[in-house]
């Protein structure tokens, strides 16, 4: 059985494992997101386009956010499973996909330590702002630059490892955690980037998920998340808190593919892809969060007599003032795409981007958001592929009302 | 000494002996708790040890919550043998926990379901946490001092009833800074009270944040 044909009989068996068990200690929590837009952007990748926003100019109006379903179930005392899945609404390969499905062994800390092991498909542990129920942030609509990127091509399908020492229950000020993984089916990484650059929205790719139109270049509805090269990458990566004040993270990864391997069937190859990222996440008692985080790596192909390296890096500056149940958001982020070719119009861009955003969380059942984002970017891929100029200043503006139903609501 | 006269002064000696155990010259004890500002500290743990043949405090029954994904209350100090129920008001599973030397133990609670209580025998703080929501966090003092309390938002704890003897205050708080536990020694008996003031030498630990939803510990 081919590597990529195996993932789905692991996720059924996943789900069904989920679905049978008896509903003791059982969780699940659905929410719908319905978003009123009005947007100058270009066409979005899943539209076709080259479009920074997730909703172009022809996509204002409202829409649906996204429709999600969490599910979790513990089996004996220290094992679960989780499953995540959401249809978006728009043109996607499956229309309902899982973003998230993962085995979690967490046993009980032994003096001061904990081990936990997750197995399956999840986020690898670098954003600091995608930390509510289903990787959404709880500051904005739309994620970062770097985390959008997570979001739309960036998965582990592995194994991960995760060892705590928990200072903070033994009198100390300080908890230390070290984290490491394997994984596979996750070589087309880097492909999104090289073709449509960084992006601000709040659009997540599922396992059997695309980015992008089938036949639309340059995009053409790719799949990130498959195994071409047979070969298992990993990451590593520290994270230190002191209380519950401030968090700091730092992660490097690399997923050591073989960028000659190609795969004909998907027509694609696997990207070499390495990068190292960091984060600080502060928050204070009068209800002011900072967060920041740092991103620089490279993703390679080495296609016959045509090696293209693609060398990027980005950060965001968050601050955020929360008053009782409702807050304001300001996020500055900025990106940069190189290529190694240099007068060929791929790959490259420039860019930055402002969000505002004001959040009313209700009570835990409904939530709404105003959010205003400004995209000015420059991407060549833009003249190469559509003829248009490269530089875009792109605005949205969302008003979103999602509501939750489910023992698992928090 | 003629055998009726050492009888009665056996008879004062063992009146006296009796008055002093029983507690006669009863005596009250103030201890004030304040920051390093010198502002009182609102809930520090007050222990007061005696040196003689003073018993501890009678053991309890008490109750530590979950509710709202948190511990109610947040501290108990209970007398050694005490037996603390878990009941689990929320609707979701906890597995509470404490690798704290003085009590080591595991319990999952599910909801709807009754746990037996765990007993607490050796004097000590005993931190506890939930293996699933790492924001939740309590302290258990168990202690073997015969008196004990918490000081008010003046930062004072009042014993009207001491007997007389010598003893140990114990002071503990969970935001003390490592090292900063805190002990005075004094002789209650001769009716004019005992009265202590302590100063905290550290700052202590920042508070910890409330109000943000829960749904925001996801990731």
């Amino acid at each position: 059985m081919r590597a990529t044909t195996r993932l789905p009989a692991f996720f059924l068996t996943l789900g069904l494992a989920l679905l049978s068990r008896e509903a003791s200690a059982f969780e699940w929590e659905l929410d719908v997101d319905g978003r009123l837009v009005s947007s100058n952007g270009q066409k979005s990748a899943m539209s076709g386009g080259l479009g920074e926003l997730r909703f172009g100019e022809s996509k204002s109006g409202v829409q649906l956010g996204r429709a999600r379903l969490a599910l979790s179930q513990p089996v004996g005392n220290v094992l679960a499973l989780h499953l995540d899945a959401s249809y978006w609404g728009d043109d996607d390969k499956s229309p309902v996909d899982v973003t998230e499905a993962y085995a979690e062994y967490r046993p009980y800390p032994i003096d001061g330590f904990r081990v936990r092991v997750r197995g399956g498909a999840f986020y690898a542990p670098i954003s600091l702002e995608n930390r509510a129920a289903g990787w959404e942030s709880p500051y904005t609509l739309s994620s970062s630059a770097i985390n959008n990127w997570i979001a739309e091509e960036v998965r582990t399908i592995g194994l991960e490892t995760q060892a705590e020492w928990l200072g903070t229950r033994l009198g100390h000020s300080f908890d230390l955690s070290v984290v490491g993984a394997v994984y596979r089916w996750n070589d087309p990484i880097g492909g999104v980037l090289a073709s449509k650059g960084f992006g601000i929205s709040d659009r997540q790719t599922g396992l059997f998920g695309r980015v992008g139109m089938p036949g639309v270049a340059p995009l053409r509805g790719r799949e990130p998340f498959h195994e071409i090269d047979g070969r298992t990458g990993y990451y590593g990566g520290l994270e230190l808190r002191y209380l519950d004040r401030l968090t700091l993270r730092a992660l490097h990864y690399d997923n050591r593919a073989d960028p000659t391997a190609y795969d004909a069937r998907l027509n694609d190859y696997a990207w070499q892809m390495k990068f190292d990222s960091a984060g600080a996440r502060y928050e204070s008692p009068g209800g002011w969060t900072l967060i920041t985080q740092w991103l620089q790596g490279e993703t390679y192909v080495d296609a016959p007599a045509s090696e293209r390296e693609w060398p990027f890096n980005a950060r965001f500056f968050l601050i955020s003032k929360r008053f009782g149940r409702h807050s304001l958001s300001a996020r500055y982020d900025d990106f940069s795409i190189g290529f190694s070719i240099n007068d060929f119009d791929l790959g490259e861009q420039t860019g930055h981007a402002w969000t505002l955003a004001y959040v009313a969380e209700l009570t835990p059942n409904w939530r709404v958001t105003l959010e205003w984002v400004r995209v000015d970017s420059n991407l060549k891929p833009r003249s190469f592929y559509l003829g248009e100029a490269p530089g875009a200043i792109e605005r949205g503006l969302q008003l979103a009302v999602r509501y939750a139903i489910g023992p698992g609501v928090r | 000494m003629r055998p009726g006269a050492r009888k009665i002064f056996g008879f004062l000696t063992s009146i006296a002996l009796s008055l002093r155990v029983v507690g006669a010259w009863a005596d009250s004890l103030s201890v004030t708790v304040l920051k390093i500002d010198g502002k009182p500290l609102d809930g520090a743990v007050v222990l007061v040890h005696a040196s003689g043949s003073q018993r501890s405090a009678a053991p309890v029954r008490a109750v530590m919550d979950q509710l709202n994904l948190a511990f109610v209350p947040d501290l108990l100090v209970v007398p050694a043998g005490s037996q603390v129920t878990f009941p689990n008001s929320d609707t979701v599973s906890h597995q509470i926990y404490s690798f704290s030397p003085a009590k080591r133990f595991q319990l999952p609670l599910y909801r709807g379901t009754a746990y037996p209580p765990v007993h607490f025998d050796v004097p000590g703080v005993v931190t506890l946490g939930c293996n699933i929501h790492d924001t939740m966090q309590a302290y258990i003092v168990v202690t073997d001092a015969p008196f004990f309390g918490r000081t008010d938002a003046k930062g004072v704890w009042l014993l009207a009833d001491a007997p007389r003897g010598h003893y140990r205050i114990e002071v503990w708080h969970p935001r003390l800074r490592e090292g900063d536990a805190l002990m005075r020694e004094l002789d209650l008996g001769d009716g004019a009270g005992g009265t202590i003031e302590i100063r905290l030498k550290h700052a202590l630990r920042p508070a910890p944040l409330s109000g943000h939803p829960h749904s925001w510990d996801q990731y």
